[in-house]
């Protein structure tokens, strides 16, 4: 059980993938779109360090991410996420609310990357060793198989 | 007085990208007109493979690609071209090293092997380590990031250690090593010195004579030549005595089923068609940078690297990792519980290259206490306005993040 400290954020219940992507695309330069990012950061919890564990560590990540990852009751997956970096913990944010509180059905299809590539972020997956993004949405993807 | 905007006129990328300040130079440098027009011609006018046609183009080709050893030779001072063995880089030159002098070595020898080694210079000598049953040896440095001299005395004196494998500069912190007398402790105590002078080409005048070292490699890309060439250099009285590690063509005297006679020195250390246009790449960046003056260059790259630091020092949160006496215009940053990466993120949306992370040398992260940093490195063509546009962003930045 992932502990609901970590759960509370609003991604990917009150805030959608079509509120961010409205969000984003209205951020012209890269610089809006980084302020963005560290805003978006702010939404997620820090966790505390007793929960930065090596087990929930991701790892090809130049900045430390650490996820969790469980099935609720009710049938939805529930992902908590944090990292040291800012940027990268505002891009997690864009990966909760693909991924968190979906039903365990629906979201196996998506297409996070292109997503990313519609809001001219291609930037944040093609300098994967730095932020680690494509290791992130992996290791979601291979848990819930 | 050198002249900072006529020389970076000769960089076309940097004229490509008029907005774009360029200070990941530790990372791989820009390079002039001259050496792609090198390779360009060698490839219009002169392209064949080396040593064995019986053609002109052949001869051509075989007088650019020796006539870049000699190139080689002279801008290192070796006594002699055979010295001068080319490889991809100075990773394959270090491989090259530890899979041919590493040879030399018996069970129970020892390597000292420095923390502030970039991957490069630690890896393969594990690598050997492990195959050859030696020792790594784990070589400290001193607060201010320099060989901790003390400890080399104490690891000399040790009867099996046999080898020294040292940087002349630094890539994640800049301190420059004194080499020389590093080569001198060393020589006393018959252990052989392998310098990784990656970083420190393109910046200091090298002359492997008057310092004294067994062995010393760089690559061409980090000192204005193409990727995809290197060097090794190596003591003619060692070159002598080591055996081949890739087999295959060129490489070869005869050969047969009962037995294959190897090529005479550095010939068998070079299997396979080489690098040839980036050798005639790297050729032309060391001529041209030999026509420089680089006393100048150093002097504008110490200025600018003055004036990074002391605007760095006036920033509040910004702590340099490395105060060497003698160090390279780079500067390794960490700031707080701001991470290195979101900075380099918000300089890189105004067109600020700097580079993030552990610079392939973790050892030398874990003995500063830190995970990641961000590295500024200068080259001549950097101006004045690139750093202080630097230093601003950087200043902004970390305001926001804060």
């Amino acid at each position: 059980m992932i502990p609901t400290e970590l759960l509370a954020h609003p991604f990917g219940q009150t805030i959608t993938l079509t509120q961010l992507a409205a969000t984003l695309d209205a951020a012209a330069s890269w610089e809006a779109k980084n302020r963005l990012l560290v805003q978006l950061s702010r939404q997620l919890p820090d966790w505390p360090a007793e929960y930065k564990t090596a087990d929930c560590k991701v790892s090809g990540c130049e900045s430390q991410v650490w996820l969790r990852q469980d099935r609720s009751a009710d049938g939805h997956w529930q992902v908590a996420a944090d990292s040291d970096s800012r940027i990268v913990k505002g891009l997690l944010a864009l990966v909760l609310t693909a991924y968190h509180h979906q039903p365990t059905n629906a979201v196996q299809t998506f297409d996070f990357e292109g997503w990313l590539q519609a809001r001219g972020m291609q930037r944040f997956l093609t300098a994967s060793r730095g932020n680690g993004l494509r290791a992130i949405v992996q290791t979601i993807e291979k848990q819930r198989q | 007085m050198f002249d900072v905007a006529a020389f970076k006129q000769q960089f076309p990328l940097l004229g490509h990208y008029p907005e774009l300040i360029y200070l990941d130079n530790a990372a791989t440098t820009q390079k002039p007109r001259c050496v792609l027009d090198a390779e360009r011609a060698y490839y219009e006018t002169s392209n064949a493979n080396v040593h064995r046609g019986a053609h002109r183009l052949a001869v051509a080709a075989t007088e650019a690609y020796e006539g870049a050893r000699d190139t080689v030779a002279r801008f290192l001072n070796a006594a002699s071209s055979d010295e001068i063995i080319f490889t991809r880089g100075a990773t394959e030159a270090l491989n090259l090293l530890a899979n041919t002098v590493g040879m030399l070595l018996s069970p129970g020898d020892e390597i000292i092997v420095s923390t502030l080694e970039h991957h490069a210079n630690l890896v393969p000598w594990q690598m050997l380590a492990e195959r050859r049953q030696l020792s790594i040896l784990p070589l400290g440095i001193t607060a201010s990031g320099e060989i901790d001299l003390a400890e080399l005395a104490t690891f000399l004196a040790r009867p099996r250690a046999r080898l020294l494998a040292i940087s002349h500069a630094s890539n994640a912190i800049g301190s420059i090593q004194d080499i020389q007398a590093i080569c001198d402790m060393s020589r006393q105590h018959n252990c052989l010195t392998a310098v990784d002078g990656a970083q420190a080409v393109a910046h200091l005048p090298v002359d492997v004579q008057a310092l004294g070292c067994d062995m010393y490699v760089f690559s061409g890309h980090k000192v204005y030549a193409p990727t995809g060439i290197g060097v090794a250099y190596i003591h003619n009285k060692l070159l002598q005595r080591i055996p081949p590690w890739q087999g295959g063509g060129e490489m070869i005297e005869t050969v047969a089923f009962s037995g294959t006679r190897y090529a005479t020195p550095p010939g068998h250390l070079e299997a396979g068609t080489p690098p040839i246009a980036q050798a005639v790449g790297l050729a032309a960046a060391l001529t041209w940078l030999a026509q420089q003056d680089r006393a100048a260059l150093l002097a504008h790259e110490t200025a600018l690297h003055q004036q990074l630091e002391d605007g760095l020092r006036a920033i509040p949160g910004v702590v340099i990792h490395g105060q060497a006496a003698h160090k390279l215009s780079l500067s390794a940053l960490t700031f707080g519980h701001v991470h290195p990466y979101d900075v380099a993120q918000f300089l890189d949306a105004q067109q600020i290259a700097v580079r993030v992370g552990h610079h392939c040398a973790q050892p030398l992260q874990q003995a500063l206490g830190i995970t990641s940093s961000l590295r500024i490195s200068l080259a001549a063509y950097n101006t004045a306005d690139d750093v202080a546009r630097c230093l601003a962003v950087l200043a902004d930045t970390l305001d926001m993040l804060n």
